[in-house]
């Protein structure tokens, strides 16, 4: 009976005993089953983490030779991570229309008239980091094409830059004399430029040394070029072998000042000394109408014809200020020209003609006048806040005809001695893309007996002007 | 009279300069374009050879140095990059700048000794301390479950001898049955779970990330692991046959001319061959040439049986073609 019972609860106990041992192996296995399935998703993880960090660095890799390309309102650029090379593209565009109140007669130039003023694409950037190059083409209404002045080439030329203190510029550009003549087309304060600017060269073929100084207050520039007449561009010298030097110095001695009221000035003085040979230019009020002209014809007694020949020089101190709204900038020209009379025989003269203007603004909306372009706080925007940059502007300028010119080189009749102009304007500076502009302009004139002389000019400008 | 003696005074000045000038010592600056895992052999090598030519010449030079996957760099010299000279870790990273930027002669292999490989290395493995995973050869690395950490033959030097190293062993093991070994590398590139861009990326990936089972690259990388980070935590194992890689070194010829480093630039290579090159190269865990080195390093390194490239594979230009060109074999077996 005992023995039955002990053996019995041995049975049990046994059986308990050998469950036990096996219910713990089956519990360590399925410990090492879970932590080799932990260990397996860490290695998971980290691989993921891994490729992560290494899609990271190929990204950040990339980057540093994927070119970039933007576009806004300053046009469309593409450039190489490292900036070593820039492509810029972008342009402007000016419809204007030209209205002469007081001219009703079909037979007078003076046609009131919509037209394309600039067409002006503009391709420009840098090569190898150092190398700027520009290249901006104009196709105007009415654009001539001929051997001695391109006119659909502006600007075509490499600025070789290896410090701002010296770089040296190739090709076809402005020369550095004429102050409104270096402000861009598209940044003008009245739609035509004033009167100085048609006593200094446009643009013309050279080479020039050029560089900001003393940390950029003090730029210098100074060039050898073919040589145009005054107000004239070319790029092919087809009348003679002579260069003309030109230079300028500009200093902006306060740039970096705390003192407000003398940060924005600026003042320098610019002039060229070569010989010029060839045609000489006629001279056009703000209506862009003729109001001076030499005598040309054949160079017969009858028809004598009048060019330059000779030493030309000019001189043209200039300055400019802004603090805040408001900007004002002027400059004074003196160009002397010898020239010839061809009438069987020939006289020579030395004419000396001057220009001045003085030409101010001011922006209503508040916005910081600069003598480049300006960008409205607000852009307009139908029915919102934004009004754009509205910008009041006047100015007063001469152009002087030396006295000498008189009778002999010039039609006393025909052409005015003086002409003496006030415009007023209102520019409207949509964004920074869109500019609306309406000048009136009024010219009276010394000398000369027509009637348009007598009378003087009165005209209205306008300007739609597209930038991108 | 007076005039003449002004005349003679800027040619007595010029002539002064020049004495001055040449008289000064120089200061030279040298761009060495290598791969990843060579950093602290030049940083040695490099002030060994700067400490040389100071006191051959008077002159200071300076070696900076670029280091990145071997055909990468290549590239970046190809592109641009003005490295003076080039030490890749195989040649026909160096053909590939002698073919397409031309800087320097096609037969540029033979202008240096043992066709200017100064030092050679070979493929082993690094695996976790007590070897969890049993490897001892070739075979266990594609066995399941094993992951193999090798760095992207496409752009590294190590993993194409790593590479071709599995590829020649399974030719050796099956009778140069070429579709046994691409069924044998298949598996091998199975197991890899990530790729790295460079020899130095894939050690990161293996010691500091904790990813894998085995590090499949140079055995100089793998004794600079022991050595940097414990021998309580890793091992080498050495398989019975591997690769015999021959890293090479050359001249960027047109580089080096425009630079004027021509002299110095030939001179830094010549020092590797030299006793104190050979011995900085066998510090650092390479397999120097020189007898004398390999006498006192050749004991730290496991005997192995090496094959080379021109034996089994028929040479780099015939190997880069068949195996790592777009579309190549390689492209074939590995899919991400």
């Amino acid at each position: 009976m005992n023995i039955e019972r002990v053996t019995g609860v041995a049975v049990i106990l046994a059986t308990g005993l050998s469950w036990s041992v096996a219910q713990a192996q089956s519990q360590e296995t399925d410990t090492k089953a879970l932590l080799q399935r932990i260990e397996e998703l860490e290695q998971k993880v980290r691989v993921l983490d891994r490729k992560r960090e290494l899609d990271g660095e190929a990204t950040t890799e990339k980057a540093k030779t994927t070119p970039v390309v933007s576009l806004g309102a300053g046009g469309f650029t593409v450039r190489t991570a490292d900036t070593n090379f820039v492509l810029r593209i972008r342009g402007y565009i000016q419809a204007d229309g030209r209205f002469y109140p007081d001219d009703d007669s079909p037979t007078s130039t003076r046609n009131d008239t919509f037209l394309l003023r600039r067409v002006r694409p503009i391709i420009e950037g840098t090569v190898f980091d150092k190398f700027d190059y520009r290249l901006m083409l104009d196709f105007p209404s009415g654009s001539p094409s001929t051997a001695g002045n391109n006119a659909y080439v502006q600007d075509a030329y490499v600025n070789y830059r290896p410090f701002s203190e010296l770089q040296f510029q190739i090709g076809k550009f402005k020369e550095p004399v004429g102050l409104e003549r270096l402000q861009s087309g598209a940044n003008l304060l009245f739609i035509e430029r004033g009167y100085p600017t048609q006593l200094v060269p446009n643009r013309d073929m050279g080479a020039q040394l050029q560089g900001d100084l003393f940390g950029g207050w003090l730029n210098y520039a100074a060039g050898i070029f073919n040589g145009v007449a005054n107000g004239g561009s070319g790029d092919n010298e087809q009348a003679d072998d002579d260069k003309d030097f030109a230079g300028r110095l500009f200093a902006t001695p306060f740039v970096k000042s705390e003192n407000d009221w003398l940060r924005g000035l600026g003042l320098g003085v610019a002039g060229t000394v070569g010989d010029q040979q060839g045609a000489l230019r006629s001279f056009v009020t703000p209506g862009q109408q003729t109001f001076f002209s030499y005598i040309t014809g054949a160079g017969t007694l009858a028809a004598p014809n009048v060019t330059a020949d000779g030493d030309i020089w000019r001189i043209s101190p200039q300055a400019y200020y802004y603090k805040g709204p408001f900007g004002i900038f002027g400059e004074y020209v003196i160009a002397s020209q010898e020239v010839r009379r061809t009438a069987g025989t020939s006289t020579f003269a030395t004419l000396r003609n001057t220009g001045w203007q003085v030409a101010a603004s001011y922006f209503l909306t508040g916005e910081d006048n600069s003598f480049k372009a300006v960008t409205p706080r607000k852009p307009f925007t139908w029915g919102g806040e934004g009004l754009g940059a509205v910008e009041l502007t006047a100015r007063y300028g001469q152009l002087d005809v030396d006295d000498d010119t008189f009778p002999l080189y010039a039609n006393a009749a025909t052409s005015a001695s003086k002409a003496s102009s006030w415009g007023v304007g209102v520019n409207w500076h949509l964004n920074r893309n869109i500019k609306l502009s309406l000048n009136y302009e009024q010219t009276e004139f010394d000398g000369g007996t027509s009637a348009f002389l007598e009378n003087g000019e009165k005209t209205v400008l306008t300007r739609a002007q597209f930038s991108f | 009279m007076k005039i003449q003696h002004y005349l003679k005074l800027p040619i007595i000045l010029a002539a002064t300069a020049g004495l001055v000038a040449s008289a000064s010592a120089k200061d030279i600056k040298l761009l060495n374009v290598s791969y990843d895992p060579t950093r602290e052999l030049y940083v040695e090598f490099n002030a060994a050879f700067a400490k040389h030519w100071k006191a051959k010449t008077g002159d200071s030079v300076t070696i900076d140095q670029s280091h990145g996957g071997s055909s990468k760099q290549a590239r970046s010299v190809i592109d641009g990059l003005s490295a003076d000279v080039v030490t890749l870790a195989l040649a026909y990273d160096v053909d590939a700048i002698a073919e397409r930027a031309r800087l320097l002669p096609p037969d540029w292999q033979k202008r240096l000794p043992n066709n200017s490989s100064p030092y050679t290395s070979t493929i082993v493995f690094l695996v976790r301390k007590g070897n969890p995973k049993g490897i001892k050869d070739w075979d266990d690395l594609v066995k399941p479950g094993v992951k193999l950490i090798p760095a992207n033959p496409k752009t590294s030097g190590a993993a194409r001898w790593a590479y071709l190293a599995a590829w020649g062993y399974a030719l050796k093991k099956n009778g140069n049955d070429e579709a046994k070994a691409k069924e044998f590398v298949t598996k091998f590139y199975k197991n890899v779970p990530v790729l790295d861009t460079g020899a130095r990326g894939a050690t990161t990936t293996f010691i500091q990330r904790e990813i894998g089972d085995v590090l499949v690259g140079w055995e100089n990388e793998a004794y600079l692991a022991l050595k940097e980070f414990g021998a309580d935590k890793y091992e080498i194992v050495t398989p019975s046959i591997s690769i015999l890689a021959e890293p090479t070194v050359s001249l960027v010829d047109k580089v080096a001319k425009k630079k004027g480093t021509e002299a110095v630039a030939k001179a830094y290579l010549d020092h590797l061959y030299s006793e104190e090159g050979q011995e900085i190269a066998g510090r650092n865990f390479y397999r120097p040439r020189s007898e004398a080195a390999l006498a006192k390093f050749g004991k730290q390194f496991a005997k192995v049986e090496l094959f080379t490239i021109d034996e089994v594979f028929g040479g780099w230009q015939k190997t880069q073609k068949a195996h790592f060109s777009d579309g190549g074999v390689f492209d074939q077996i590995y899919k991400p």
